[in-house]
């Protein structure tokens, strides 16, 4: 309190504990007043903003004890330290791992800081024998400060290049693709290039997904079915001296391709040492004149368009001579033949007789409804297009009832000869696991009681006709046999072939399809110089049945009891059958 | 009055600056701890890869099979070696002379039935 302080004061900026405590308050006049209530209004919203504060501090206490908000979120960030994903692993349907990715050390220098290049690539040139020294020395000379030496080492390169303790080199980690089955499933799954990018197979096909996911893709493949499928025919292609063969095996109920096989085949871990003949995947890619198998088709045309019934017949007396083309039967029996005959022994004159009365526009529609006909959708980008004959003549009708004329490829024949014998239900072929029991939509493109009669004619078949080798004791294998005569050049080869078996097992109720090609098998001592179908194919088939059947839980059966007999028996072949068709 | 909050409030603040730095420490070692746990979760995942990838390599099926014709006396399984339960037969039955013997339920009668048992499953047997 100072007393010699004037009352009035006309300076706002004095401080304010300056001013005297008023012990009898004066009223406060004019700018005094004004200044007054301007700090009184600067206080509130001062107060204001703190309050504001204080809420949004209290409201973020609330929900971080209350909600557990922010803290998943910082977490995750420390978590998320290792951001570089690995491509997805390749799994088979048992999850075994078919192809996945390992971390590798890739070896670089920076040749700013290497000081003597000549003597630093004489000591890497003897660690790693595949790059030569000139060049390591070039690069190591080169104005630049980054240069890789050598990409993807092994761990043993990797620790021997550390103990040189060379100033100047450098690893850097990168995903490597690692295919440890090797060869067993290369064309299935392909293969990746150095940066991880698919080039072939399922690795380019499911590229993105392989890239985004981070669980397994499942294929349908089995590995063991696999390797038996590859063994087989690995052993008929060294046995006949053939210059390749290919194979399916595919669960008739699902579409799913439990095995696919293409040889000559390739190591996806070294995919610099294939060539364009082992990387080429002659079960999709390739389309052939698939021969006496599409009798099958002809057959379930003529039945379930109601032209023929198992007990009618045709003329196989005669070959037939149309312009400068002769259709002969390689098994020829010169006499009238019915329907489940001409499929026992695999008449071409009997089918190119029935292709005739059913016609040209009946089997184009009845091969388009199978697929036959476009190429199909399928998880490889390796899909071969079938060649259709256009204009689509007489001529074609007669030949493509014993499968010559129109070229499609193995895997197509086996989505096919699937709807044929499954009841009728054409599903398409996929190469991913689809859950056990579970069977996808189909279209029925032909009647169950077709297919069951077919199933009939498949066994008669490999119980008496020309597939008596694929016969594998217990599992019921229907099937027929096809040898089709290669074209090159625009000509038909006679001793070209491509050698087919397509069987079906358990007969009764299929589950399993199983097709062997061999192409260009030679005849051996064993089978009596033929190369046929029923000599070449057919006994791979009969094994890979007998081996795999076990593994996959098909029970064997008596094929002798009452009940099978029954349900195979073809109605019209007693002796007076024939006799009466025949006249 | 005065001098005893602003004590009190002096010593809230030393207080709380000691319990929040005390805190930061903590948190800081805690990350590093999280930061050395993740890098260990990764060698470790990393590891597991290639151990995954080593026992597909050993398991291919052609080298199993050569080790199993080199090593094991077994062979692939025939049709006929596959039954099921339905097949086998309940019970050998006894010879009519001997289940009329067997008829009274006496002691010596069940020691003799032993014997015939064994009989009939050496039969089943071949």
């Amino acid at each position: 309190m100072k007393p010699g302080l004037p009352e009035r004061d006309d300076n706002p900026c004095r401080p304010r504990h300056f001013r005297p405590a008023a012990c009898a308050p004066a009223p406060l006049e004019g700018p005094a007043k004004q200044a007054l209530e301007t700090s009184h209004t600067r206080l509130i919203i001062a107060g204001a903003l703190f309050c504001l504060a204080f809420l949004v501090i209290g409201a973020r206490l609330v929900e971080v004890a209350g909600f557990k908000g922010g803290e998943t979120r910082l977490a995750r960030l420390h978590v998320a330290e290792r951001p570089e994903v690995a491509r997805a692993d390749i799994v088979d349907r048992n999850g075994v791992l078919l192809a996945t990715t390992l971390d590798s050390p890739s070896l670089y220098a920076d040749p700013k800081l290497i000081k003597d290049p000549e003597a630093v690539a004489q000591k890497l040139a003897a660690l790693l024998p595949d790059v030569g020294e000139s060049e390591i020395a070039a690069r190591l000379a080169a104005d630049r400060s980054f240069v890789w030496i050598k990409r993807q080492l092994t761990p043993s390169q990797e620790f021997e290049v550390n103990r040189l303790g060379i100033p100047g080199l450098q690893f850097q980690t990168e995903g490597r693709r690692v295919y440890p089955k090797g060869n067993l499933a290369a064309h299935v799954v392909g293969y990746a290039d150095l940066d991880g990018k698919g080039l072939a197979g399922i690795e380019r096909g499911f590229d993105d997904i392989l890239r985004d996911r981070h669980e397994p893709v499942e294929l349908s493949l089995d590995v063991r079915v696999q390797y038996i499928l590859r063994d087989e025919i690995a052993r008929q292609v060294a046995e006949f001296s053939a210059i390749g063969g290919m194979g399916i095996v595919m669960d008739v109920t699902s579409g799913e391709v439990v095995a696919m096989v293409s040889l000559p085949d390739f190591d996806p871990n070294t995919p610099g040492s294939a060539n364009e003949e082992t990387i080429f995947d002659r079960a999709t890619l390739g389309t052939y004149e698939m021969g006496s198998t599409f009798k099958i088709f002809n057959t379930a045309m003529a039945l379930d368009d109601g032209i023929a019934t198992l007990s009618s017949s045709y003329d196989a007396t005669n070959p037939i001579r149309i312009g400068r083309f002769v259709i002969h039967d390689d098994h020829a029996q010169r006499r009238w033949l019915t329907v489940p005959e001409i499929f026992e022994y695999s008449s071409n004159i009997g089918s190119a007789k029935m292709a005739i009365e059913a016609g040209t526009d009946r089997q184009k529609d009845f091969l388009g409804r199978l697929g036959l006909l476009k190429a199909p959708s399928f998880e490889l980008p390796e899909i071969g297009a079938p060649l259709v004959p256009s204009p689509w003549r007489p001529i074609n009708t007669m030949t493509i009832a014993f499968g010559h004329g129109l070229s499609v490829s193995p895997l197509q024949m086996a989505t096919a000869v699937s709807a044929v014998v499954n009841g009728g239900i054409l599903r398409r072929a996929t190469l991913i696991k689809r859950p056990a029991g579970y069977a996808p939509s189909g279209q029925q493109v032909l009647s169950p009681r077709t297919s069951e009669e077919m199933r009939r004619l498949l066994r008669l078949v490999v119980e008496r006709g020309t597939g008596k080798l694929a016969n594998a004791p217990g599992y019921l294998v229907g099937g027929k046999t096809g040898t089709a005569e290669k074209v090159t050049g625009g000509r038909y080869e006679r001793h070209g072939l491509l050698s087919s078996f397509i069987g079906v097992f358990p007969i009764t109720e299929p589950r399993y399809l199983v097709m062997v090609s061999i192409d260009e098998p030679q005849g051996t001592r064993e089978s009596h110089g033929f190369a046929t179908g029923g000599w070449v194919a057919a006994p791979a088939v009969g094994r890979v049945v007998a081996r795999m059947a076990p593994l996959m839980g098909i029970p064997p059966v008596d094929e002798d009891s009452p009940e099978i007999r029954r349900s195979l028996l073809v109605d019209s072949l007693s002796p007076q059958g024939r006799k009466i068709a025949a006249n | 009055m005065m001098r005893f909050s602003t004590l009190l409030w002096a010593l809230l603040v030393g207080v709380s600056g000691y319990a929040m730095f005390q805190v930061k420490y903590e948190v800081v070692q805690l990350e590093d701890q999280l930061t050395r746990l993740n890098r260990q979760i990764a060698a470790d995942q990393e590891q597991i890869r290639v151990l995954g990838a080593e026992w597909s390599f050993l398991n291919q099926p052609a080298r199993l099979e050569q080790l199993a014709k080199r090593y094991l006396t077994l062979g692939p399984i025939g049709p006929q070696q596959i039954g099921r339960i339905e097949q086998l037969p309940w019970r050998s039955p006894l010879p009519p002379a001997a289940a009329a013997a067997a008829a009274p339920p006496s002691a010596s009668s069940q020691l003799m039935a032993a014997p015939r048992l064994a009989n009939a499953r050496s039969g089943l047997l071949q």
